[in-house]
């Protein structure tokens, strides 16, 4: 089996894997880092985005072995010692979700967003989302999040 | 099962010189379709292959690297011959697809719904394969052999695709339809380029996807609109029976034969008039 070694959310970590274990399975099963959620399975939902290198990537259709030696950035990195960060925070404050389970992605793909565009307009979130799926159908209040997290983060 | 990830493109074509091997660029079609079972037999994965990343002019050609992302060529400068490839790097799957999955990976996959083949095939692009023992380029109307079938031999890799400057003239756009706006895939899809001189048309390269094994190029309808007066008149000339006369679209759940030409013709006039500047 190979060994696969990566940071996530800054921690050097090194397993040996089937070389047919995915990226979310690495994290999910070897790390324990839960807050990365298999939606779908195929690339469609977005429930399992994370950051690779610095940009959001779905670690649904990725493979650990793929992320040997990479920079990985899940939900669980973003707190600050249990201080929320703006983006999370405001999906709070607009109760940008319902049942939550898309929500880490959600938050995850926003973050790419803010760090492409600071000040997306309605449309820029609603186009950018196109990969992340909510099964209550809740956009309207996690793209006022969004926007409001974008706003928190320009300070 | 054996896993290659070689930091050398030398060790890469060896490694396929010693037998058949699955290639993986971004990997984001591979796991889809083997859903959840094992890997299919040996992997060579080129994604840690340092020098296939990236798009370069030359003298007499741009170079896409095998490595190269569509996010990268969504932000890349490039003449406005590349409008259609950008515009449809922005439509293929979602932003994590199109910062992970690759332009060369659309090809060797040879969907017939593949987005990037009609906006390549109107640049007149070429394949780069390479071996262990030669060099060989390809045009990709030839690379393209029918569903999910290609021309590459299993002891060579597509290293590049190569566009020749004189096609990269003009300025072209492409139009994509789908059941919905996002994150689907394309009933039919076309992209046109189009070089104007003194208001007439001196340069037209017309693709339609999406309606035949093998997206196909246009050619008795380009050769019609060489010469033509730019104009909303252009739009006469682009009808579903000339776009019959080049490919007989399947019927499937996503739209009838008849309904894919019907859309395909609108999906052109609407490309050559963006691209003609005359929308």
């Amino acid at each position: 089996m190979p060994t696969v070694s990566m940071t996530v959310n800054g921690k050097s970590v090194s397993a040996d894997v089937e070389s047919r274990t995915l990226l979310v399975q690495f994290l999910r099963e070897h790390l324990a880092l839960t807050g990365t959620h298999v939606g779908c399975d195929t690339s469609q939902c977005g429930a399992c985005v994370v950051h690779v290198n610095g940009v959001s990537a779905k670690s649904c259709t990725m493979l650990a072995i793929q992320a040997d030696g990479a920079d990985v950035a899940t939900i669980e990195g973003l707190d600050d010692n249990g201080t929320l960060h703006p983006m999370q925070e405001a999906f709070r404050d607009n109760h940008g979700l319902q049942c939550g389970f898309c929500t880490p992605g959600m938050v995850m793909s926003a973050l790419d967003l803010v760090k492409n565009n600071p000040s997306p307009s309605e449309q820029d979130v609603r186009e950018w989302l196109e990969g992340n799926i909510c099964r209550c159908t809740g956009y309207h209040n996690i793209v006022k999040a969004i926007q409001a997290g974008a706003a928190a983060m320009r300070g | 099962m054996e896993y290659g990830r070689p930091t050398e493109l030398d060790e890469a074509l060896a490694l396929l010189a010693g037998g058949r091997r699955t290639i993986l660029a971004g990997g984001t079609d591979l796991y889809p379709a083997i859903a959840a079972a094992a890997l299919p037999g040996d992997i060579l994965d080129i994604g840690a292959i340092a020098g296939l990343r990236g798009i370069v002019e030359g003298a007499e050609a741009w170079r896409i690297g095998a490595g190269t992302t569509w996010t990268d060529l969504a932000r890349a400068t490039l003449p406005a011959a590349f409008n259609a490839l950008k515009q449809a790097a922005l439509e293929i799957g979602s932003v994590q697809i199109q910062n992970t999955a690759t332009i060369v990976g659309n090809l060797c996959n040879a969907s017939p719904a593949a987005d990037g083949v009609p906006a390549l095939l109107i640049l007149d692009a070429q394949l780069e394969l390479q071996s262990a023992e030669k060099t060989r380029h390809l045009p990709l109307k030839d690379f393209i052999l029918g569903v999910r079938k290609t021309a590459r031999r299993s002891n060579e890799l597509v290293t590049a695709i190569v566009l020749p400057k004189r096609a990269v003239s003009g300025r072209s756009d492409f139009q994509k339809l789908g059941a919905r706006r996002y994150l689907v895939i394309s009933i039919a899809m076309v992209a046109a380029r189009i070089a104007v001189e003194d208001d007439r048309i001196s340069e037209a390269a017309l693709a339609i996807g999406s309606c035949s094994a093998v997206a196909q190029r246009l050619s008795s309808l380009e050769s019609d609109l060489v010469g033509r007066r730019i104009g909303p008149a252009l739009a006469e000339h682009i009808c579903a029976a000339a776009v019959a006369t080049h490919v007989a679209p399947i019927a499937d759940i996503r739209g009838s034969a008849e309904y894919r030409t019907h859309a395909a013709a609108e999906l052109l006039r609407r490309a050559v008039a963006n691209a003609a500047g005359t929308a």
